[in-house]
């Protein structure tokens, strides 16, 4: 391999690349070409930098210089100035809000800093796309250790005593499901890889996919391994992943030419080699059974689990199904040892493998904060850290209102619960869920009751359908908030709710009707206060529900700044507002269908809400 | 055996046994509605709910595939399962709240009035309510694997694929059988422009052939049995009691050695629909007779009652004669029977309808034993009897259609003029013609037939039941059109004819036959061919032709035949009449 004095890793998630990282690689090449410093500097796209929100991004490397939010026109300075005259750009850095001193190293940065890294280790740092580079940092050395200084059960050992537990929103204990699926009855096993990521807003499997596609495979190898009979695994990946879909593509081709994939691998005697299956776009077939049915060929709909998958699972086989971010932790596992892993989180896993949440978690921070992107925490961290310190706060100085936690049917919660560490029993203690690691952070602007409606609506559009209360119930449940959301709900609509979520939770067939009603049911106990607004005083405090609004115009900053500027009229659909231009505007209540243009349209502020 | 408590009582049931099984077998009902013991639980609509406790730990599962587990306590009817179940009933009553059996169940529970008013009410009182039930029985048990569930969510239906009529489609029925709101149906539609066979209504594929059958046991109809068409179902047998289906069964030819035969292979009908003008096949409410005799019948489709098509008594119906018979253009002789048939059915309409009748004949040919007085009473009743042969039926223009949806034009001999007569159904009296395999039969058994079709007798007066093969006797309408009295009568002969040489024990033959000079023969076969009583055999292993006796009937033809002077006849000799003309020489 080539060594370059500086490389500069252009982040190429697909939130770098949809802000024009492309563009921006391609004019690093173009002046590093002006400069001559081919020999010296190379560009190399990598996976997910996780800091979303700073994208583009480019990290100067051996140094850990982090630029952000870069333009192309930015570039040309840049490789004058750090490349060429070894100056780094300070005003191209990060700076943490309410602060002007720049920070010029990725590792300094809190949003950085505060991190464990695990299963995103190699973020940033390789090409996803070359097998060496994941080699060079390491990998495949787990898979060389378990082949080749480890039995299977030794292996199985390792893992369950490590505590690691299923990522994907389960929670169940990985090294219990391996076991159950080794002692099921049956010839042929498979594995399966769930990186059917269906939760709006969350990327992790996404990133992990797309920045180290390697270390998903390496975890796959070692746990058909450790299981036995285990020689063909399937990884379901969503169509709408298709950068997902080809960097697997490229792994696997590779894999297979460096004999880690296929028949003997490492001549250790072991076969085992992995398919991708595309998902068709069903938000169900994340669900395990429905996954397995859709891989099969047949209608993405879950059954009955009274009879677990790791013992009639897909092609009734046992089949043991794990999430991205499990298999990715599993080779590190192998190569630091269990108790290096159960080191890092909560509670003592050597008893029972309930007993605590151990390793790390990756989150995908949305919502309003200051840092959002991808982040991967120990267990235990409490929920103000992962808000407050890596998130950088809430945006403009608001005011903090809710988490809300894994995914569209993952509970909200209150700043009360802030200081709740994170882990799997705590957040279910309290309504929620780990979930496969979304977390929206919502703040005073934001109506709880318009945050239930728009998870459920979700949700109840992804329902199969196949069972009566998932079915019926979500869409009822819909219909009420929908009335409450127009000022048409009652009190006796709340316990209504209330009763209907429960039955809904008890009897659904699957987990996505289990949980569906979890917002509904989190901000009903934390926020009643907003649905009793809603339905009582017919009024939305933080006027998201535009149809409890009353709209008004300020006639002083009508006049006096804005001259009656008659924009509010040409945009009023129900010809509300009466005014001539250079007058002052009025909007007739009783035309009024408030849609709350005219507050979206004025330039001055003068249309008021109440 | 695993041992449970259902509601505080002890069960054992062996272990993979579903909770409502269990609960089935002490006696504890759960409400149920996807579920049906024909296919694998589907557990979707969630009433079966119970709870299963173990020590502290409580979980709601649905009984009917949650298997037994030991040492659990179920609960069917805890106050947590009726708050589930009302409130699931309250969900598909507000859905559907005309459908019956949502109905009732909600009843059972206490259920009056829903909490919930539902954007997609189904007033219908056959709405498919999505139990599943027609698209597991189609893929679990007919196994053709037609019906599934379109679309997610609310808006989950049940479909065909790409929502056209599949060409996988048995048309078992067995979807519409499942279906508990009647939302599947079996219709009868022309099939690609094809009038289906006059079935009226769909036919098990289990079936006593007719209520006067013998034995009067069930046969299956192997063309519409789904075991037969896809291998899977053989649901007959698993609620047999005694065991008595048996699938391997097959067709089988049995050799039996008899002395005598009496073929009576019966006829066919003419099939009208060679007979373009009287719209047989293209127009509704054209019958022939035999279909009008199945609608007659009281264990017929319509269980004897004469409607048409669409449901309705005709207001008036025209009895057609001759339709084939006595019609140069297809079989130029009278087929006897219909003048009276048809005045059976102007009798028979008469009696269960308010109908107006029209019979339209040639001549009428009441002919036997109270014939005429029958005709006469049939006349006084007041069917109009119109003497022409009708020239065409057809569909009536619309301002006729208040009369009839059919008109049919004939001219009246007698009167002399043209007649359009508006009617609603129209039966046509098919001629009786020889059976469309008479020609094999005949060879089978070396017999003659007529110029019409029929078989022919030894004699047409002196000996009309024996043919022209000994042994081989004919009666019934193989031999020629005749009424159930004549029937009788020649068939009794030749009862009686064969009977008189079974109780005889030995048959006479004619003493002058043929017989093979074994040494001449060479073996050419030419003679084998020849017989027309198929007497002579080839013997493979001599290598010569051989004659039985029993069958010769010293034709000579063989004996002329043989090129080689093998064939003989007994006392016609070529010495003995070489003899014989020396003697009248001398």
């Amino acid at each position: 391999m080539k060594r370059y004095r500086l490389q500069l890793m252009v982040c190429a998630g697909t939130g770098c690349v949809s802000n024009h990282s492309v563009e921006i690689k391609d004019a690093l090449d173009r002046e590093i070409e002006k400069h001559k410093l081919q020999n010296e500097a190379e560009v190399v796209f990598t996976g997910c930098n996780g800091f979303c929100g700073a994208g583009p991004i480019v990290v100067v490397q051996p140094d850990g210089v982090f630029y952000q939010l870069l333009k192309t026109a930015d570039i040309p300075h840049l490789v004058e100035e750090h490349l060429l005259k070894g100056r780094p750009v300070k005003k191209l850095m990060y700076s943490p809000p309410a602060e002007k001193i720049p920070i010029p190293k990725m590792s300094d940065i809190p949003f950085f800093s505060d991190q464990t890294l695990i299963a995103l280790r190699n973020r940033g740092m390789i090409d996803p796309e070359q097998i060496d580079d994941y080699i060079a940092r390491g990998g495949y050395k787990g898979l060389v250790k378990a082949l080749t200084m480890m039995t299977p059960d030794e292996v199985l050992k390792e893992i369950k005593s490590s505590g690691l537990r299923g990522r994907g929103g389960g929670g169940f204990p990985t090294g219990v499901k391996w076991e159950s699926c080794k002692h099921a009855h049956g010839d042929i096993k498979h594995v399966i890889c769930n990186a059917d990521e269906g939760d709006p807003g969350a990327f992790m499997d996404r990133s992990i996919i797309e920045g180290d596609p390697h270390a998903v495979i390496e975890g796959m190898i070692i746990g058909a391994y450790a299981i036995e009979k285990v020689h063909q695994g399937y990884i379901y990946v969503r169509m709408e992943y298709p950068l997902a879909i080809k960097r697997f593509q490229i792994a696997i081709k590779q894999a297979r030419e460096y004999g880690l994939l296929g028949e003997n691998i490492l001549d250790a005697g072991f076969t085992f080699d992995i398919d991708i299956r595309r998902g068709a776009g069903a938000f169900v077939c994340g669900e395990s059974t429905a996954l397995m049915a859709s891989v099969e060929g047949k209608p993405g709909e879950p059954r009955a689990k009274y009879i677990h998958t790791v013992e009639r699972g897909l092609w009734e086989r046992p089949t043991c199904l794990n999430n991205v971010e499990t298999w990715a932790n599993v080779p590190q596992i192998i190569l630091k040892g269990a108790q290096w892993f159960s080191s890092i989180g909560t509670g003592d896993v050597s008893a029972d493998p309930w007993g605590g949440s151990k390793g790390t978690k990756v989150f995908s921070l949305a919502g309003k904060v200051n840092n959002t992107g991808l982040v991967e925490v120990p267990m235990g961290i409490p929920l103000r850290d992962i808000v407050f310190k890596i998130g950088g706060g809430i945006r403009d100085g608001k005011k903090f209102k809710a988490v809300q936690t894994g995914g569209p049917s993952g509970g909200f919660i209150p700043e009360s619960l802030l200081d709740l560490p994170v882990d799997y029993e705590e957040l279910t203690k309290v309504g929620s869920m780990m979930g496969s690691g979304g977390m929206v952070v919502t703040d005073e602007d934001n109506c709880m009751v318009d945050m239930a409606r728009y998870f459920l609506a979700f949700t109840q559009a992804e329902s199969c359908g196949k069972c009566t209360p998932c079915r019926e119930g979500t869409k009822q449940m819909l219909d009420i908030l929908d009335r409450i959301s127009v000022g048409e709900g009652t009190e006796e609509d709340l316990v209504t709710l209330e009763d209907l979520s429960n039955v809904i939770v008890e009897s659904s067939l699957c987990a996505l009707g289990g949980s569906a009603p979890n917002p509904v049911l989190t901000t009903l106990k934390y926020f009643r206060e907003e649905y009793e607004a809603h339905v009582k005083d017919k009024k939305c405090p933080s006027h998201t529900c535009r149809k409890l609004n009353t709209y008004s115009i300020d006639e002083k900053i009508c006049l006096k700044l804005g001259h009656g500027c008659h924009v509010c009229v040409k945009h009023c659909p129900d010809a509300a507002i009466i005014g001539e231009r250079k007058q002052v505007h009025y909007i007739d209540p009783a035309k009024c269908s408030k849609c709350g243009v005219c507050y979206d349209v004025c330039n001055f502020k003068a249309v008021q809400v109440a | 055996m695993v041992t449970l408590k259902i509601d505080d009582k002890q069960v054992q049931v062996p272990e993979d046994t579903s909770i409502l099984k269990a609960a089935e077998k002490a006696g504890i009902w759960i409400p149920t509605l996807c579920y049906s013991e024909l296919f694998e639980p589907y557990g979707v609509c969630r009433l079966c709910v119970v709870e299963a406790v173990r020590g502290k730990r409580s979980r709601v599962v649905t009984s009917c595939n949650y298997p037994v587990r030991e040492g659990i306590n179920v609960l069917t009817n805890s106050p947590k399962i009726q708050w589930i179940r009302k409130t699931i009933l309250e969900l598909m009553l507000a859905r559907w709240p005309n459908v019956k059996v949502v109905k009732d169940l909600a009843r059972d529970v206490g259920v009056e009035k829903p909490r919930f008013v539902s954007l997609q009410r189904d007033e219908a009182e056959d709405a498919c309510i999505l139990c599943g039930k027609c698209v597991s029985v189609c893929r679990e048990v007919v196994q053709a694997n037609v019906l599934g569930f379109a679309y997610r969510g609310i808006k989950r239906e049940i479909a065909l694929p790409f929502g056209v009529q599949s060409e996988a489609c048995i048309v078992c029925g067995a979807c519409a059988h499942v279906c508990p709101t009647g939302h599947i149906k079996m219709v009868v539609e022309d099939y690609k422009g094809k009038k289906p066979e006059f079935t009226l209504g769909p036919k098990t594929a289990i079936y006593v052939p007719t209520l006067q059958a013998v034995p009067r046991v069930p046969v299956i109809d192997a063309d519409s049995c789904i075991h037969f068409k896809t291998g899977g179902c053989e649901y007959c047998a698993k609620v047999c009691e005694p065991n008595a289906i048996n699938f391997g069964m097959k067709d089988e030819v049995e050799e039996i050695e008899v002395g005598q035969i009496l073929v009576a292979t019966g006829f066919d009908i003419f099939d009208a629909s060679a007979m373009a003008q009287y719209g047989y096949g293209t127009l509704d409410n054209v019958y022939s007779s035999l279909e009008f005799e199945m609608m007659l019948n009281s264990t017929g489709p319509t269980n004897g009652q004469v409607l048409t098509k669409d449901g309705r008594e005709p207001r008036s119906v025209a009895i057609v004669h001759c339709i084939g018979s006595r019609d140069t253009n297809h079989h130029s002789y009278c087929s006897r029977v219909c003048c009276m048939y048809a005045l059976k059915y102007a009798h028979l309409v008469h009696d269960r309808t308010k109908a107006s009748i029209y019979q339209f004949y040639i001549d009428m040919r009441a002919f036997g034993k109270g014939y005429e007085e029958f005709y006469v009473r049939i006349l006084d009743k007041g069917v109009k009897v119109i003497r022409g042969k009708v020239a065409e039926v057809v569909e009536a223009p619309p301002a006729q259609k208040d009369e009839g949806s059919l008109v049919v034009r004939c001219e009246d001999t007698l009167a002399g003029k043209l007649l359009e007569i508006p009617v609603d159904m129209v039966v046509l009296c098919n001629a009786i013609e020889a059976r469309r395999d008479s020609d094999a039969v005949r060879r089978l058994f070396s017999i003659s037939k007529s110029p019409d079709g029929f078989f022919l007798e030894r004699h047409p007066k002196l000996d009309p039941t024996s043919t022209m093969t000994d042994g081989v006797y004919i009666a019934g309408c193989a031999q020629g059109p005749k009424d159930i009295p004549d029937v009788v009568a020649q068939a009794s002969s030749a009862a009686a004819r064969m009977l008189s040489f079974i109780s005889k024990g030995e048959v006479e033959i004619d003493p002058v036959r043929a017989f093979v000079q074994e040494e001449y023969c060479s073996g050419c076969k030419i003679c084998n061919s020849l017989c027309p009583y198929t007497a002579i055999e080839f013997l493979a292993e001599k290598k010569v032709s051989h004659v039985n006796e029993a069958l010769c009937k010293g034709c000579g033809t063989c004996v002329a035949a043989c090129p080689s002077s093998a064939m003989t006849g007994h006392g016609f000799t070529d010495a003995q009449i070489l003899a014989e003309l020396d003697g009248i020489m001398v």
